[in-house]
């Protein structure tokens, strides 16, 4: 027995082919792919819950966000922004780890192009659009998200008046507008697709009517959030005093 | 009484062997009968409108696969398509995409699968020093049959292939019926082939790690076989004998 399996391990770990296109690779780039978008996935789901916390007050986005930035383990309740700066900091990893494997999916050739396009013409099909979408926001997510992460690593204060700050008076609300709603759709039709791509559900329709479900009510927490920041940054005068609870 | 009402096919007409030919698509009119289907059409228009229209078919009952086409966008068998299913009786007729076209509707699909078959032993591979044909053979757990003949009932139409945007992006990708035929013989307890085995030919980004989930095999196949299943079946497998490795 063991010697048919280290005869196996050979058989396999023989092949030639380099990066991607080596057979151990394309089972770990599968799995590395997933395990990193699931993570994100669910990353985004909690984050933008903590964000809206905004929505029921300011003080109650006070004390999440000192709550998540380890405000139990200090002396002040206030935490510590480091926390903040290293979570960043290892979301950007996965980010970029994600992205690494996810890029053998894109379609590298023009003909490809044609022919994604052309299928998609001739043969209309949902779950090909949504991956469309999914390949677009994909792109545009390479370029948007490590952005918004290497601010939260550089600036990392988390606060009702300091993020309405940076939303408002430095105009980050500009990378926010394209930020939600690529990451939504992503990050949601990904978690679909990740179900059924690893058999974790065979209750497909349900899945999907979720992932809508899911994609909608996101988007209307991530916008009326966004919204609740500009009109407390328009409410602010520079420079701006952290908001504490009286 | 209604009278019958005239649909108008839209049919894709192109001859690759003629040079002087181009792709075109040419409208034809047909009165509609009770429980037409679009494989009877098809026939019609051929017996007496023109005679130089090429398309496949043998069993026209769903069987035999030959008749695939892609009708309103969706690939799947002509001769198990009513046309009352389209209200406004306009057909618009194309073949299916990925395949090496013959003529019209006709594409070669015998040619993809049996070099998809070469490429991935799809055979049964019993164990050589077993064979005794003197010898009963051990009946079959019927779980097993059972689960064997479900994804036996592929008869190689081609659809999974054209409804597959990876596989129209990627040619040299397995395809849906490539992994759903591996999945039968990893299943079946008389084929000797080992997780390993069946990595070196489906472990790769030509095989069940390069499918995308995009699920056209599984939304088009016209034998509702569980593609989405076999795959992810097959992918969890794969993944788990590089872990062991």
């Amino acid at each position: 027995m063991t010697a048919s399996l280290k005869t196996a391990k050979t058989k396999i770990h023989d092949v030639s082919s380099k990066g991607y296109l080596n057979p151990i690779w394309a089972a770990r780039a599968d799995k590395l792919q997933s395990a990193t978008g699931l993570l994100l996935g669910i990353f985004i789901i909690m984050h933008l819950h903590f964000e809206s916390s905004i929505l029921i007050s300011k003080e109650a986005f006070y004390h999440v966000g000192h709550f998540l930035e380890g405000g139990i383990f200090s002396e002040t309740g206030h935490g510590f922004p480091v926390v903040t700066k290293f979570i960043s900091a290892f979301m950007l990893i996965v980010v970029l780890v994600h992205a690494l494997f996810a890029l053998r999916r894109f379609p590298a050739q023009i003909q490809q192009w044609r022919a994604l396009r052309s299928q998609m013409t001739i043969m209309p099909h949902q779950d090909t659009k949504i991956w469309f979408w999914q390949l677009i926001t994909g792109f545009l997510l390479f370029f948007l998200a490590p952005v918004h992460l290497f601010d939260m690593i550089t600036n990392p204060e988390i606060g009702a008046h300091l993020s309405a700050e940076r939303v408002y008076h430095q105009d980050v609300w500009m990378l926010y507008v394209l930020l939600l709603p690529a990451v939504v759709l992503h990050a949601m039709f990904g978690l679909y697709r990740l179900a059924v791509k690893w058999g974790v559900t065979t209750k497909r329709t349900a899945a999907l009517k979720l992932a809508k479900i899911m994609v909608v009510y996101l988007m209307i927490i991530g916008i009326a959030s966004l919204l609740t920041y500009i009109f407390i940054g328009q409410s602010l005068e520079l420079p701006v005093t952290p908001f504490v609870p009286s | 009484m209604t009278s019958p009402r005239t649909i108008s096919f839209n049919i894709f007409r192109y001859d690759p062997q003629d040079p002087s030919d181009k792709p075109k698509m040419v409208t034809y009119e047909i009165t509609e009968a009770p429980g037409m289907t679009v494989f009877i059409a098809l026939n019609m228009l051929r017996e007496q409108q023109d005679p130089s229209l090429q398309f496949d078919f043998v069993c026209r009952a769903g069987i035999c696969g030959s008749c695939a086409m892609v009708i309103n966008g969706k690939p799947t068998l002509a001769c198990r398509t009513l046309t009352a299913n389209f209200p406004d009786g306009k057909i618009t007729l194309m073949p299916l995409p990925g395949f090496e076209l013959i003529g019209d509707l006709s594409v070669d699909t015998g040619k993809f699968m049996r070099e998809l078959a070469e490429r991935l032993q799809l055979w049964l591979q019993p164990d050589a020093n077993d064979i005794d044909i003197h010898r009963l053979e051990t009946p079959m757990d019927p779980a097993e049959a059972a689960k064997l003949y479900e994804l036996e009932r592929c008869v190689e139409c081609g659809v999974c292939v054209s409804a597959c945007a990876t596989k129209q992006m990627k040619d040299s990708f397995v395809g849906a019926v490539g992994m759903m035929k591996i999945a039968r013989f990893e299943m079946d307890s008389r084929d000797i082939r080992t997780a390993e085995d069946f990595y070196h030919v489906i472990g790769n980004q030509d095989g069940v790690f390069g499918c995308m989930t995009l699920l056209g095999c599984q939304d088009a196949c016209p034998k509702d076989l569980p593609h989405m299943q076999q795959i992810a079946y097959l992918r969890r497998k794969m993944a788990q004998t590089i872990v062991s490795c």
